[in-house]
């Protein structure tokens, strides 16, 4: 479960979150969409404990996260997946970028790594690419081997920061079914950023949407497509006009 | 009629100029204490991530011997050269054992090499850093609850601090190689001169200068460039900037030690 308690966060005098309050259900799929620059990819930082909020709160399976230490953040960490937008993969071949996590925080044995490893690039259907090199291969691959880093500890809690961006229609539809079908089997909570409304919304249990740091929706799916308000109306619809 | 008075604004311009200058000044420099605070807290107890550290030993000292070797064989028979026409004038054959080594050891050997040290390890971990924390790579490791501090920089720094007394040894060395070889080419000195020279006038502590001050560079060398690594901003042209001020700070902070380690070493 994740929570977010009136949080605000600001870069000198640009307000980033202001006042930003939603909760996420256990073994949900929350997708938080919004235009460019209205605190997204922060909010998710700041739900990861990368970025530390000018004052709010934010509970991690009801742990607030604002007294703890780095150390102790660490420990929290363990319970996030995360994919970043720009793939941050490491400057090392793909079995390596997967088994990272693993061999730094599990005592676990080279064929065992190697077994988990092997699993995750058949479930994200890029099986056999285990000695090539990130940097090689396409978008939806550096993707796909993100999605399989982030997953492979088995964390309770994976947020993809915009997992489908830059994708065809074809690879991005994958990409989320990739994603659904990971939250079912290990029943995790998930959080989606995406700017593919009409995708995203396919998966997503309930929606949250940010605009000028402000969080002006949080319901389900059929809220959402249902909803009056202008600025939510012209995302959700893809409308030329409206306030947005 | 005087002069017309200068708009408020260009009055203004120079203490402000002075000011941000200061603040950035003030800036960079409790960054580089708060890191090498973070450092320390790593070390005690040592906490080394012992592949990266053999990694980066390899990458920044192995990989940088031809081009130290290189600079040092050079700068030896280079001050022969510039030394020879006062040696034959004042007949001083006998001395330049001792000129050479002298000067190789406590001066020469440390700084040029902490300069080439510099232009190429420090540029390139500062590169590599900055590049890591442009693209979300050093925000990564903490998702995975890796320390960044403990895995990418208490290795780099170790590595870089060991390697710059590791290469001054080697390119002391080798620009005495250099020097005795110019010597017996250009003023007919012979190596056993040359070297009995050396070993007559040459104290220990005038070898062990140089490696304290080789000390000091590589702690110069690995902090500001792991400094400007991680504070680096704005995508590629961010990392740009970051390898500019870091060889530029590290140059700097290079030659200010210098100046006073060879006041207190004195």
């Amino acid at each position: 479960m994740i929570r977010l308690e009136d949080v605000h966060l600001a870069f000198g005098d640009n307000t980033v979150l202001d006042g930003v309050s939603l909760e996420v259900p256990p073994a949900c799929i929350y997708a938080l969409i919004g235009p460019g620059a209205a605190g997204k990819s922060v909010l998710f930082k700041v739900v990861a404990g990368l970025l530390r909020p000018a004052s709010g709160k934010v509970f991690v399976d009801d742990e607030e996260l604002g007294p703890l230490n780095e150390i102790e953040l660490a420990r929290v960490r363990k319970k996030i997946g995360m994919l970043f937008q720009n793939y941050a993969l490491f400057d090392m071949n793909v079995a390596e970028n997967i088994a990272f996590p693993l061999r730094r925080l599990f005592d676990l044995s080279e064929e065992e790594i190697a077994e988990r490893v092997a699993e995750r690039l058949e479930r994200v259907a890029l099986p056999g690419t285990e000695h090539r090199i990130p940097q090689s291969m396409s978008g939806g691959q550096k993707k796909r081997i993100g999605v399989a880093r982030a997953t492979i500890a088995r964390p309770p809690i994976v947020l993809y920061d915009e997992p489908t961006a830059g994708l065809d229609p074809v690879t991005s539809q994958k990409i989320y079914d990739l994603v659904q079908e990971e939250q079912r089997a290990q029943d995790t909570t998930v959080m989606v950023i995406s700017s593919d409304v009409a995708g995203v919304l396919t998966i997503a249990d309930r929606v949250g949407m940010l605009h000028e740091g402000r969080l002006i929706f949080d319901g389900t799916t059929d809220d959402a497509k249902a909803s009056t308000d202008p600025a939510v109306r012209q995302f959700v619809h893809g409308l030329t006009e409206g306030p947005l | 009629m005087g002069a017309p008075a200068a708009p408020v604004g260009v009055l203004l311009a120079l203490p402000q100029r002075v000011g941000a200058f200061l603040l950035a000044l003030a800036t960079q420099i409790g960054g580089v204490t708060i890191l090498l605070g973070q450092i320390l807290r790593r070390l005690n107890p040592a906490r080394i991530d012992r592949h990266e550290l053999f990694r980066n030993l390899n990458r920044m000292g192995v990989r940088s011997v031809p081009i130290i070797s290189a600079t040092a064989a050079f700068t030896g028979g280079i001050m022969v050269v510039q030394a020879a026409p006062f040696v034959e004038q004042f007949n001083a054959k006998g001395f330049i054992g001792w000129a050479a080594t002298f000067t190789t050891f406590r001066e020469l050997g440390p700084l040029l090499i902490g300069l080439i040290f510099n232009g190429r390890v420090g540029a390139n971990n500062t590169a590599e850093l900055g590049t890591m924390q442009v693209t979300d790579q050093v925000d990564a490791l903490r998702a995975l609850a890796i320390d960044p501090i403990a895995y990418l920089v208490v290795p780099r720094v170790l590595a870089m601090i060991s390697m710059m007394v590791v290469l001054t040894i080697l390119g002391d060395a080798i620009a005495l190689g250099g020097a005795m070889l110019t010597a017996d080419l250009l003023l007919d000195v012979d190596p056993r001169i040359f070297w009995a020279s050396a070993i007559e006038r040459l104290e220990t502590w005038d070898f062990f200068v140089g490696l304290i001050k080789s000390l000091l560079f590589g702690v110069m060398i690995a902090l500001m460039s792991c400094y400007y690594g991680l504070a680096t901003r704005g995508g590629a042209p961010g990392v740009g900037r970051a390898v500019n001020a870091s060889v530029v700070a590290s140059a700097a902070g290079v030659f200010i030690a210098d100046y006073f380690s060879t006041f207190v070493l004195d």
